[in-house]
């Protein structure tokens, strides 16, 4: 499953969640899986949504480090 | 004179008659619950005050009412909390989220015989064989407004929900646009529809240019955070974002049989200052649950270190999902010391407690190898523990948190082939870090790594690690 966060898409097991996309993400972008919670989530629209949150393939998300 | 007071009499009733045909109706609703039962209290005490102000208040779920909580998934009848909680607060109704369906039919069927509330969900066809009736539609009267319902829930490309297959083994499932549109009649006899969704928020925007029919969708899944309501295709939208951190009151004015306004405003559950205490102690019941002292297993020896521990970790994960391989990232093991004596359910809970996924990959050898390394540059606890198979890892003189190679064996010495596929079984967090190439990125089993371990355990009734090792480390001479 492909899913993009920040413009970086990451391709990840079918079933994964927001905070895999992120996690993905910050260990490719060399930022360390432990800024996952100094952050927050949004989708496409710029809604929040919860680190739980189920994905679906081609699903645009956004992180925010906000600490 | 007297005809200026008839005049008045006459205006005065006019106003009257017309306030009587304006009526509202008030919705508290919550989605993706998933049995943050803490908050439950909370909850309650927002439902009372609505209830005062407005009696005929209907209280509804758009699903994932459970699953997430320990508490709450692992009592004998998983879930069993959070249905007694919701009877207590008055839900009047749920849908199906996906995860009402963890326990698999059967389970479903208890819970719902034991729910005070209605189930609503048009796609999901009745099971009587496990006691599963689900009502496509259902018709509320608030203060002499008809208000209807309908209901779906999300449906993957196996025409399932996301869950465990055998968990909906024995149900079935219809599509839910071409389901919902059978329900259109729900206008004609009502004077507001509302569309009860767990298909996500971006497919409820979608969804909402075929619904011209409904007044709005109260959505769950996707547990995205909306501020009230949004409007789209003149449809209005809620949802809240997961673990009844907020959760939303809907206003809809009707005149006439039309509705004339529709207003949501979020309501913080998380912080708010008021607390049901009946609820408090139903909660505080629960969560001391002498059920979590529940024996699993013997140990016959203590477990003196992470390496044993994550042996049996990842022994459970290997055995009980028929792979050939386990790995889990060091972190992910949360103690090294177990006395001898019994292995309960709650000492599952904190060696593994982040509720991770169980997720299952195929490897061929050379993949895993890689998959190994990253884990290890990823998680600041270093290499990862394995079942299955042995490792030798060479860490670099030079930077000694590096592993500069890993030779793989199997338990019995044998040369371990890289080029050959296996199955592999992980955690979710370690399958999320490990950024290393490879063709199959696994899959989630839908099941908390912590739930097979407590099943692990239960099947081996005695377990003995004494001396168990399967990851060895040197330092490289250069």
């Amino acid at each position: 499953m492909k899913v993009t966060v920040n413009r970086t898409t990451v391709e990840l097991f079918e079933g994964a969640r927001s905070q895999h996309a992120v996690l993905r993400y910050l260990v490719h972008r060399r930022l360390g899986a432990a800024k996952l919670h100094q952050g927050r989530i949004y989708d496409a629209y710029g809604h929040e949504i919860g680190l739980d949150a189920p994905l679906r393939e081609g699903q645009i998300i956004k992180f925010r480090i906000t600490k | 004179m007297k005809k200026l007071l008839l005049t008045l009499a006459a205006v005065c009733l006019l106003g009257a008659a017309a306030s009587a045909e304006r009526k509202e109706v008030h919705i508290l609703s919550v989605n993706d619950m998933h049995a943050k039962i803490e908050n439950m209290p909370q909850l309650a005490a927002i439902a009372d005050s609505l209830r005062g102000l407005y009696p005929d208040l209907l209280v509804i779920s758009a699903g994932d009412n459970r699953t997430g909580e320990p508490l709450n998934d692992l009592y004998e009848i998983p879930a069993y909390p959070m249905v007694i909680l919701m009877n207590m607060i008055g839900f009047d109704a749920t849908t199906m989220g996906n995860h009402e369906f963890d326990s698999g039919a059967e389970g479903l069927g208890k819970l719902m015989h034991m729910s005070g509330f209605d189930y609503i969900c048009a796609n999901l066809n009745p099971a009587p064989e496990f006691g599963i009736y689900p009502r496509a539609t259902e018709i509320f009267d608030v203060n002499g407004v008809k208000v209807g319902f309908v209901g779906a829930v999300e449906v993957n490309d196996r025409m399932t929900p996301d869950t465990h297959p055998d968990n909906v083994k024995g149900l079935s499932f219809k599509p839910v646009l071409e389901t919902l549109q059978q329900y259109k009649w729900l206008r004609d006899v009502c004077d507001v529809v509302i569309y009860l969704s767990h298909i996500g928020y971006d497919a409820d925007v979608e969804i909402s240019k075929d619904l011209p029919w409904v007044d709005v969708i109260i959505g769950g899944h996707s547990h995205t955070a909306i501020d009230g309501g949004e409007m789209h295709n003149n449809v209005m939208i809620t949802q809240v974002v997961n673990r009844l951190v907020n959760c939303t009151h809907t206003t809809i004015t009707v005149d006439n049989g039309k509705v004339v306004g529709r207003k949501a405003e979020i309501i913080n559950v998380a912080d708010y200052p008021k607390k049901n205490a009946v609820v408090q102690e139903v909660v505080d019941y629960f969560s001391n649950n002498p059920a979590f002292q529940r024996v699993l297993a013997t140990l016959t020896a203590p477990m003196t270190s992470y390496e044993q521990l994550g042996c049996m970790m990842t022994d459970a994960w290997r055995v009980e999902t028929g792979s050939d391989i386990g790995v889990t990232n060091t972190g992910g093991v949360r103690y090294d010391y177990l006395p001898a004596g019994p292995f309960t359910v709650s000492d599952v809970l904190r060696l593994d407690p982040f509720g991770n996924d169980t997720v299952q990959m195929e490897l061929t050898g050379q993949e895993l190898k890689d998959f190994l390394i990253s884990i290890s540059r990823n998680d600041t606890y270093g290499f990862p523990k394995v079942s299955g198979i042995i490792c030798n890892v060479t860490m670099d003189k030079k930077d000694p948190e590096k592993v500069k190679d890993v030779k793989i064996t199997w338990p019995d010495g044998s040369k371990f082939d890289l080029k050959k596929t296996y199955k592999v079984v992980t955690n979710s967090y370690s399958a999320a870090i490990a950024d290393s190439p490879r063709k199959d990125q696994g899959r989630n089993l839908n099941r908390t790594t912590a739930s097979i371990i407590q099943e692990y355990l239960e099947h081996q009734g005695k377990i003995d690690y004494t001396g168990v090792c399967n990851v060895f480390q040197t330092v490289s001479k250069k």
